[in-house]
């Protein structure tokens, strides 16, 4: 399959008050198509940096960033973004907290996106809790919300940054095993970055490894499980192959 | 039906313990209750009795009984609802203009974060100045009467609304923000889809002490210079030596003041967590 996402030796720095920050030096990877790729790297690497440049929140200091062929620009419409938190919003029910994103982009009076979101709530579970408040749905659901709120905008590429680390362990890998169904019975590319090795190698078909600021690629693995869900694929015989593999790599 | 039947023998098997804990709620409840009321009705009481009996001196300290005649008096004078209605209405108009423009005001510094830093100084010093020295500036700028006693009142409140909510505006989470960015929302949808609603639990705070600030304004306008109005009732009343009134006016005042607080308070049920 061909590249969704290209990065051609992305640099970034920061400028405080103080100093410059060179928190990316050159950065080259590519995703395919389809793929679940994550980006696992020591804390301050500059992971969250990297997403915020392929979201367009960001402005690359030098080096490209190629989607589908086009470059990113600026918010970039393509991509969805689903955070640590849910960040669903308290005073709206879970419908309104879904078309949220049409919403803002005039959509909402749109059928065809309004029955899509429909569908996509009924697919998930969760059309009996259409007019709840998130207040009343388990960390789980609110989490599965959020996935299907970024969805609705039908982006060509899914953003995960953190998004179990506010889970509890139980609840988490439920969620992850949830969330990776729906990106791929939606047929969604997805790239997470995480500090979590096991995250990482249970949802992934590549992972990204990088070193300490200024932080550049060290090594990319190409993962290949028998395992159908991650939590299967926790149980692989080669998963733990890999976690030394990628630990030694991270050190 | 099912669920209708585990709910009825839910309700009969009821264990001790939880029978025993709802029952000291209750008593709990009954306790607190009696305990207001108790407190009501002992310190009008005594009151009375030692002003009837003469360990205080009812002309100084008045007592219920004579409060209570001496507001039937000015009711029927006619006089007392043009004082309460001068009070109420100065109380209100400047509640909401303080409210409006305090809110207003602290959208423009949100908007903009190079105003909120210019203006940084300058709130810090109206924040911290007390408003009555500016009382005789008002009286030469707008005339005694009505009109000072609404700006005096405005004033007290305006500051603290802008600068609570500038507050809660700029607290909010910078995920959410970036949520909204990601989704293209422009300002105006940030601001209204997000930073507003975010904000509302903030804001009927701020309408709650509005409501005991206004009434300080009010009374202080009323004390620098008024012709009507509770305030001017009770500066009336000390000057006359009639005690009876200041305490029948601060008894209205009382009344007023919660009733008023009473009115916002269902919002703050309905809104806050």
């Amino acid at each position: 399959m061909t590249n969704l996402l290209e990065f051609k030796n992305v640099k970034y720095f920061y400028q405080t008050k103080e100093s410059e920050i060179n928190a990316l030096d050159d950065i080259s990877f590519s995703i395919k198509e389809r793929d679940f790729s994550s980006i696992v790297g020591p804390s301050g690497c500059g992971k969250t940096t990297i997403l915020s440049l392929t979201a367009g929140l960001l402005v690359p200091s030098d080096g490209e960033i190629i989607l589908n062929g086009k470059p990113i620009q600026k918010n970039d419409s393509r991509i969805g973004y689903m955070f640590q938190r849910d960040h669903l919003f308290e005073w709206r029910t879970i419908w309104q907290n879904i078309i949220l994103g049409l919403e803002l982009q005039k959509m909402n009076k749109n059928p065809e996106n309004l029955a899509f979101a429909e569908e996509l709530l009924k697919k998930y579970d969760l059309y009996n809790f259409k007019n709840k408040k998130p207040r009343q749905l388990s960390g789980g659901m609110r989490q599965r919300v959020a996935l299907i709120r970024t969805l609705v905008l039908e982006p060509e590429l899914l953003l995960l940054d953190e998004p179990f680390s506010a889970l509890d362990f139980q609840t988490r890998l439920k969620v992850c095993d949830d969330v990776y169904d729906i990106i791929k019975s939606e047929k969604k590319t997805a790239l997470l970055v995480t500090h979590d090795i096991s995250e990482a190698l249970s949802m992934s078909d590549k992972i990204i490894i990088l070193t300490k600021r200024p932080s550049h690629v060290k090594d990319i693995v190409d993962i290949s499980f028998e395992g159908a869900s991650p939590l299967a694929k926790r149980e692989d015989k080669e998963f733990g192959k890999y976690f030394e593999m990628i630990w030694r790599n991270l050190v | 039906m099912k669920l209708k039947m585990t709910k009825k023998t839910k309700n009969i098997s009821y264990s001790k313990a939880r029978k025993q804990y709802l029952r000291k709620i209750k008593k709990d409840k009954v306790w607190v209750l009696f305990g207001q009321i108790a407190i009501f009705v002992c310190f009008l009481g005594l009151w009375q009795l030692f002003a009837d009996f003469g360990v205080i001196d009812a002309f100084f300290f008045s007592s219920p009984s004579r409060i209570v005649s001496t507001i039937i008096d000015l009711a029927k004078g006619g006089n007392l609802w043009i004082h309460i209605w001068t009070s109420l209405y100065e109380t209100i108009i400047g509640f909401i203009i303080a409210t409006l423009l305090g809110v207003i005001i602290a959208i423009l510094l949100w908007w903009s974060e190079k105003l909120r830093r210019i203006m940084e100084p300058y709130l810090i010093i109206l924040n911290s100045l007390p408003k009555i020295a500016l009382g005789p500036m008002i009286i030469l700028w707008v005339g005694s009467g009505t009109g000072a006693t609404i700006v005096m009142c405005v004033l007290i409140c305006i500051v603290i609304t802008t600068i609570s909510m500038l507050n809660a505006f700029i607290s909010c989470d910078s995920d959410k923000l970036l949520l909204m960015k990601s989704m293209h929302a422009n300002k105006f949808q940030i601001l209204f889809k997000l930073i507003l609603p975010n904000a509302l639990p903030d804001f009927i705070s701020v309408l709650k002490i509005n409501v005991g600030m206004s009434w300080v304004g009010t009374i202080m306008g009323e004390y620098l210079s008024s012709k009507a109005g509770l305030g001017y009732l009770i500066n009336y009343g000390s000057q006359i030596l009639k005690l009876d009134i200041v305490m029948a006016s601060i008894t209205l005042l009382c009344i007023l003041a919660a009733g008023m607080y009473l009115l916002v308070s269902p919002f703050e049920k309905r809104y806050k967590k």
